[in-house]
């Protein structure tokens, strides 16, 4: 049984997600503010926490980055539509990934779920990743279409590992630039689009009906695609 | 030609300003100097004439008496033309004692040995006075004849800054340095309140003293600016004089004619304002009540379909079947989705009222967001064929991703609520001059030209959004988006009948990072994988 902290304090929505989560079999926990989230954080060691960016005491950012300085634990923020900033804070805090408010259940659960994989999957990274028709082969640096190889530069292949490896999850222009770029970058999101732009053009991926790469406007992006069971 | 003289002598270098369009570098002092009895210069000259003429005509080889009256009257028409009257009439008297003293017998004496010289110096000095009074008077007339065009022409073109229509504001700052040009002055600083009770406005031109800052000081003179029979006080005019000037009379008329002309234009805008706000008053009245109404509607539908739909499922769900069940929930959670985007564009129209929604723009690619939007809307978007088309080097433009994303958001929605199903919706990205333009066209039933423009004021949905799902907000929450990030919003007709959307958004200036393909992208010591 996976174990999901609930950090909410709007009765309801707890009292719906509680609801939705065990009808799933997740043991629930809930807490209604930052500070007791963070004890309830360290004193069951649950193995994703949802939470709510206005929170009555500390600000959810400020929880993020709490929580980071000793635990690994997965979070997933919810969110207003309009705090766009505060969204990208709590990425770059160390935050997974975001769902919007209102949201439907069932892209909560997927969200869940991905981060889960992702969790499971820590250290036992597959080699050669199949997506499909793609197959990117790491430790060969090899990448082939539909069995055709592709030709990426260093910078395209880079930005294609960094987004493959991380399937389902939020990858903001920071965390991308700094992973393919350098620590130096983080402002240069027009890299990163000119790059995107090239990678999914190779990929033969359209941005406007993605298979593997989905633009967040602002944020970053999404590696669309689960890697399929070897 | 003694203006000219004067001029070189006053400001140590000749401006060639002609009269009457900025004449006002001399014109002011000119007129100060025939004000006043006698200036310095009128005093030099008087002196100084005389003994030039003295000199030359000693330098005159014939040294007879009457040559010299000549060269003598000759002095007094030049000193009157330089320095006024009186400078004339002082250099007459001079002249006749310097005549007396070098050319009549016995020189280097003031006595006079023939009676015949005594008449001649007589008649030199009769004559000199007259001719000193006549091109006097001359002058003066000439004078005041030139500082009446002069003054005419500055009122002229203080009344034409006036009719212009600058800001109050601006305007008040334009009068205020073309008072201190007009006059000469230190400073000047006017301040205008248009009704007693609002916060007056203040315009400052030119250098005011520390000590005068705004109060009156001795070098300040103040005019009240008044309206209809000085019943209505509007403001004030003060003007500083440079140190030891004072305003002569004339340019004290001068600014009396500035504040007459000032009071009428300041009382032209305290009525045009009042009609102003009357009208933005009835406007916002209007459009509240269309909000009440509109948001009183749009809000309690949805809630009324859920309301109805959840009680039906709680309070009898085996009396229905299991696709009545499904039924029920669907419209409950597109009802949901319908008030969770009223609310949205709810809280942005707020947003943009309060003047918050300023755009955090940042340097991309809109086509990056015109395809995010299309992927994310996908589902909305099935029922329709659409087409995209988007040019390749397209430039960057400064946006806010997300308030644009919401702009093409919304201008999808509208194109997919008008359009019938199976149609083409075609989303085009092209470059158009200056700009990044996207086209969003549909296959609806199309608008009249003349109601294109209203579909963008809030509320005016053409089937007033009843049963379509529509707010009326979305567009024009569009356009304010837009217009705020300096762009163009409109709608036209779209070849094949429907509608198109055309957003222009300005292209952002040439960046100075590096692009594609320049060295911060290469990964050094990196092979081809």
């Amino acid at each position: 049984v996976n174990r999901v902290l609930v950090v909410d304090d709007e009765p309801q929505i707890l009292r719906s997600l509680r609801t939705t989560l065990a009808a799933n079999g997740y043991e629930v926990l809930t807490s209604a503010t930052g500070e007791e989230a963070l004890a309830q954080a360290a004193a069951s060691a649950p193995d994703v926490v949802i939470l709510d960016l206005g929170l009555p005491d500390v600000d959810g950012t400020e929880v993020v980055r709490r929580l980071r300085t000793w635990s690994d634990v997965p979070v997933i923020v919810l969110s207003v539509r309009e705090g766009q900033d505060d969204k990208i804070g709590a990425l770059d805090a160390g935050a997974d990934d975001y769902v919007t408010k209102p949201f439907a259940a069932g892209e909560l659960l997927a969200r869940i779920r991905a981060t889960q994989r992702r969790t499971t999957r820590q250290g036992q990274t597959d080699a050669i990743l199949r997506f499909d028709d793609l197959l990117v082969d790491l430790p060969r640096r090899l990448v082939t279409v539909r069995g055709e190889p592709v030709h990426l530069t260093p910078t395209e292949y880079g930005l294609l590992e960094a987004l493959a490896s991380h399937p389902g999850k939020l990858l903001t222009h920071r965390w991308l630039l700094q992973r393919v770029w350098g620590s130096a970058y983080g402002e240069e999101s027009n890299y990163l689009r000119v790059y995107v732009r090239q990678l999914r053009q190779k990929l033969g991926d359209r941005a406007d009906a993605p298979r593997f790469i989905l633009t967040e406007p602002g944020v970053g992006y999404r590696w669309l695609r689960e890697p399929d069971e070897a | 030609m003694g203006v000219k003289a004067r001029r070189v002598s006053r400001k140590g270098s000749v401006t060639t300003t002609k009269h009457g369009k900025r004449a006002g570098a001399f014109a002011p002092r000119r007129r100060s100097t025939r004000r006043t009895w006698i200036t310095p210069l009128g005093v030099a000259t008087a002196v100084l004439v005389p003994a030039a003429a003295t000199g030359l005509a000693l330098a005159v080889p014939h040294d007879a008496a009457a040559s010299a009256a000549t060269i003598y009257l000759l002095g007094v028409v030049a000193a009157t033309v330089v320095g006024g009257l009186w400078s004339g009439l002082i250099a007459s008297v001079i002249s006749f004692l310097a005549l007396n003293f070098f050319f009549t017998a016995p020189k280097h004496t003031f006595t006079v040995r023939h009676a015949q010289d005594i008449v001649a110096l007589a008649v030199f000095l009769a004559v000199a006075a007259v001719v000193g009074v006549l091109v006097g008077r001359l002058l003066e007339a000439r004078y005041a004849a030139e500082r009446r065009a002069d003054e005419t022409a500055r009122l002229q073109s203080f009344t034409s800054l006036l009719l212009s229509d600058w800001p109050l504001g601006s305007l008040l700052q334009r009068a205020a340095a073309e008072i201190v040009d007009s006059l000469k002055l230190r400073s000047c600083s006017i301040e205008v309140s248009m009704r007693p009770d609002t916060t007056p406005l203040r315009a400052v031109a030119g250098q005011p003293s520390p000590s005068a800052g705004g109060a009156m000081t001795e070098a300040t003179e103040a005019t009240e600016l008044t309206v209809g029979a000085e019943t209505r006080r509007l403001g004030t005019i003060r003007a500083e004089m440079p140190p030891g000037r004072k305003l002569t009379g004339d340019e004290a008329r001068l600014l009396g004619a500035f504040a007459g002309q000032l009071a009428l234009r300041v009382d032209r805008a305290a009525s045009e304002a009042e009609a102003q706000s009357a009208r933005l008053d009835a406007e916002a009245n209007k459009l509240r009540a269309a909000l009440f109404s509109s948001v009183t509607h749009d809000l309690r539908t949805p809630l009324a379909s859920i309301k109805a739909s959840v009680t039906a499922l709680l309070d009898s769900p085996e009396a229905l079947s299991p696709a009545q069940r499904e039924d029920l929930l669907r419209t409950s959670l597109e009802e949901a989705d319908r008030l969770n985007r009223l609310v949205g564009n709810l809280l942005d129209l707020a947003r943009l009222r309060a003047g918050a929604l300023t755009p955090a723009a940042q340097r991309t690619g809109v086509e990056d967001v015109v395809e995010a939007v299309i992927a994310r809307l996908r589902p909305m978007l099935k029922p329709f064929r659409v087409r995209t088309q988007i040019r390749a080097d397209l430039p960057e433009v400064m946006i806010d991703p997300v308030q644009i994303d919401q702009v093409l958001t919304n201008v999808l929605e509208n194109a997919a609520r008008y359009s019938p199903p199976g149609s083409e919706i075609r989303v085009a990205v092209a470059r158009f001059h200056g700009a990044v333009e996207v086209t969003v066209a549909d296959r609806g039933p199309g608008i009249l030209p003349e109601n294109r423009e209203r579909v963008f004021e809030p509320f005016q949905s053409m089937d007033a959004g009843r049963g379509r799902g529509g707010t009326g907000l979305g567009l024009a929450i569009a356009r304010a988006v837009v217009e705020a990030h300096g762009g163009r919003i409109s709608m036209e007709g779209a070849p094949g009948g429907g509608t198109a959307v055309v957003i222009r958004l300005p292209v952002a200036p040439r960046p100075e990072l590096d692009r594609a393909g320049t060295a911060p992208f290469a990964r050094s010591g990196d092979a081809e994988p």
